[in-house]
């Protein structure tokens, strides 16, 4: 293959820097010539009646705080680059970004999809809902709970899409759920062109039809997705960064639809997909047994016990019947410092127990070790609110009254009990020092999600 | 405001320093400074009267100057201010910033000993030029003892009396230290000093 039609398959729907590129200069230099590629200023900056304003365009980063202003040796001025977006290669006003605006790459249209699982009605449901508005254009939410399946949903509407030759994008905020996508995306898509995209990954694949990145990558995508799926949408940091938002927007093409796949949708997505957009809910788990509800248990001066070394009394009785009923169990705190207190304690009932949070390399090596049944149980943050199933898991929270336990962390938290036949339920069980609206609001969720009628 | 380094924010508790005007401006948070382990190693060199070395260089250290000097990111220079400034805060010194070549410096876009002399506000004098582009980690033992002259002294010096300090990101095999020293003592400056942010420590 000629290396001018690879520099057309890579730069198409990309935005690069120019001293970045993956190219020799004389290649790049004549796509310049012959019209093909559009160069534009890294950062531009507009005078305004309170100082210069900066922007960024490749990640659209406006935020003052988030530029810094130096000399430049290379423009020799002042110079301004961004800060967001800096582990990309850095933006400033004298790099320039180059964009693809001569035709198009074709895509194949016959892709393989070697998937015979078998959905449930409600699946069936959701699925031809969520291919439905893909046919239309329509941004579409597919609001499913913990342990419904959401992933085998998006396998026919991505199908579809790249049978029309389309570029199809499935992004989700972390990296830790992308790794765990892309085994399952090209065992059902064989033939097809996959690639996953996270921090330290390198392009590979410059005619890639199916990517997989965490949103952050979306950065350096401009105009180049027909539809893009963005997995557990309301997860850290997607819902703080207003400019991982626009990223994602940036990254479709005009018109092209953003599907949203949560358990724990947030008002504002619902109240977007319910003025422009389809919704389908999902409140039934594979199994179809109901979510467990959890049950509220005050535990008051919980810190201050754990500071004198003493786990309070019905924490305690709650991890002795574990043990010896041997059954595995997760024990949420909001605090590092808290937990870290409170792990010796519990390594006197049982030597194996043990911390995890963001920062343990071994994390999941632990995990692994819980679900093998090697340890009996886990003290953590919550990192282990998503993504994991540990068969007959019974959880407790210690201060659900902390504002890091929102409701959406709640649900999130109660979704990792019963999630695997036989056992499809389990304690729930939440340690407060004074309910709260979001463990009123959880609990209130859960029910009205058990009492929704589910299509047979 | 955020810390430089880690991104969560930063929560300013005002302290009676800060009421009188002591208290610095910090850029990164107590978790990310207390990862620098500060040597204060002084040592003495045939031809340099006194290295004095802040950090050591350890896994925070390479992962600053990684960010810093390789991904360009300038804001970073400030995170050492205040403790270059409690340094060289003594103004009858002159204190001269180990350069880089032109050629590298405008790929690099700025110079990190410049851009971390300015951030602290710490006046300076650039008196040499580099007069080699390879960079000294690339030389082999040999290559780097047959080199005769690395540096150029570019401007007159003004008195031969003042006391010059050095400075430099990195101490590492001190060759780069020394021949700007010499340099310096061929124009007849009678004293040279250094002050370095990182050194390695052996291991123990
Ligand atoms: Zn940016
Ligand atoms: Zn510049
Ligand atoms: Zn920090």
């Amino acid at each position: 293959m000629s290396e001018r039609h690879q520099l057309k398959q890579f730069l198409a729907g990309r935005i690069w820097l120019r001293h970045l590129m993956p190219f020799p200069e004389e290649t790049v230099d004549e796509a310049i010539r012959q019209g093909e590629i559009h160069i534009e200023q890294g950062v531009t900056s507009k005078k305004t009646w309170h100082g210069t304003h900066y922007t960024c365009q490749r990640c659209h980063n406006e935020n003052p705080t988030r530029f810094t202003v130096f000399t430049c040796a290379q423009c020799e001025a002042p110079c301004a680059y961004c800060r967001n977006c800096l582990n990309m290669g850095r933006v400033s006003c004298c790099s320039e970004l180059l964009t693809w605006t001569g035709t198009l790459p074709a895509f194949p249209t016959q892709h393989r999809m070697n998937w015979q699982g078998n959905l449930t009605p409600s699946q069936q449901k959701a699925t031809r809902e969520l291919l439905d508005s893909t046919k239309q254009g329509v941004s579409h939410l597919l609001y499913a709970v913990c342990g419904s399946g959401k992933t085998e949903m998006l396998f026919q509407p991505i199908h579809y899409v790249l049978n029309e030759g389309k570029r199809v994008c499935l992004a989700a905020p972390r990296v830790d759920v992308i790794l765990e996508l892309l085994p399952r995306l090209t065992t059902a898509f064989p033939d097809t062109r996959i690639e996953a995209l996270y921090g330290g990954a390198e392009v590979e694949h410059f005619d890639a039809q199916l990517i997989l990145a965490t949103t952050h990558q979306l950065y350096r995508f401009h105009e180049a997705f027909d539809v893009i799926f963005v997995d557990e949408a309301d997860a850290f940091p997607y819902t703080a960064d207003e400019t991982l938002q626009r990223a994602v927007r940036k990254a479709a093409k005009p018109n092209a639809p953003i599907h949203f796949v949560t358990a724990t949708p947030s008002s504002q997505l619902l109240a977007m997909n319910k003025k422009q957009g389809n919704i389908s809910i999902l409140a039934r788990r594979y199994h179809g047994q109901p979510l467990p509800v959890p049950r509220s248990v005050a535990l008051w001066n919980y810190d201050k016990q754990l500071k004198k070394k003493r786990i309070p009394a019905k924490l305690l009785r709650w991890t002795t019947e574990r043990l010896d009923k041997q059954q595995p169990f997760l024990i949420f705190f909001h605090q590092i410092e808290l937990m870290e207190l409170a792990e010796p304690l519990f390594q006197k009932l049982d030597e194996r127990i043990c911390a995890v949070h963001a920062e343990h390399e071994d994390r999941k090596q632990r995990v692994q070790l819980l679900r093998q049944k090697e340890i009996p149980g886990l003290l953590t943050t919550t990192i282990l609110e998503r993504g994991i199933t540990i068969p007959n898991v019974q959880v407790a929270v210690v201060g659900a009254e902390q504002t890091i336990f929102n409701k959406g962390a709640l649900i999130q938290i109660g979704g990792r009990v019963g999630r695997s036949v036989p056992n499809t339920s389990g304690d729930f069980v939440l340690f407060h020092q004074g309910i709260t609206h979001a463990m009123d609001e959880a609990k209130r969720e859960i029910r009205k999600l058990n009492r929704t009628e589910v299509p047979q | 405001m955020t810390c430089l380094l880690c991104d969560k924010s930063l929560d300013y508790q005002p302290t009676w320093q800060h009421f009188l005007g002591i208290q610095q401006d910090t850029s990164a948070c107590p978790t990310c400074l207390e990862k620098f382990e500060r040597i204060d190693q002084v040592i003495e060199d045939d031809r340099l009267d006194s290295v004095h070395s802040l950090y050591a260089y350890n896994e925070a250290a390479r992962e600053y100057l990684h960010q810093f000097k390789f991904m360009q990111d300038v804001a970073l220079a400030q995170i050492f201010s205040p403790s270059l400034r409690s340094v060289l805060n003594d103004s009858k010194k002159i204190v001269v910033p180990i350069p880089m070549h032109p050629i590298n410096k405008r790929k690099r876009t700025f110079s990190q000993v410049d851009a971390l002399l300015e951030a602290a506000k710490i006046p300076y004098q650039s008196l040499l030029e580099k007069t080699t582009e390879s960079v000294m980690g690339e030389k082999s033992r040999s290559e780097r003892l047959a080199m005769t002259e690395l540096f150029r002294v570019t401007a007159d010096i003004d008195s031969n009396e003042a006391i010059y300090v050095l400075v430099d990101d990195i101490y590492t095999t001190g060759t780069t230290l020394r021949h700007a020293a010499e340099a310096l003592k061929q124009r007849g400056v009678h004293r040279v000093e250094a002050v370095t942010l990182f050194r390695p420590m052996r291991e123990k």
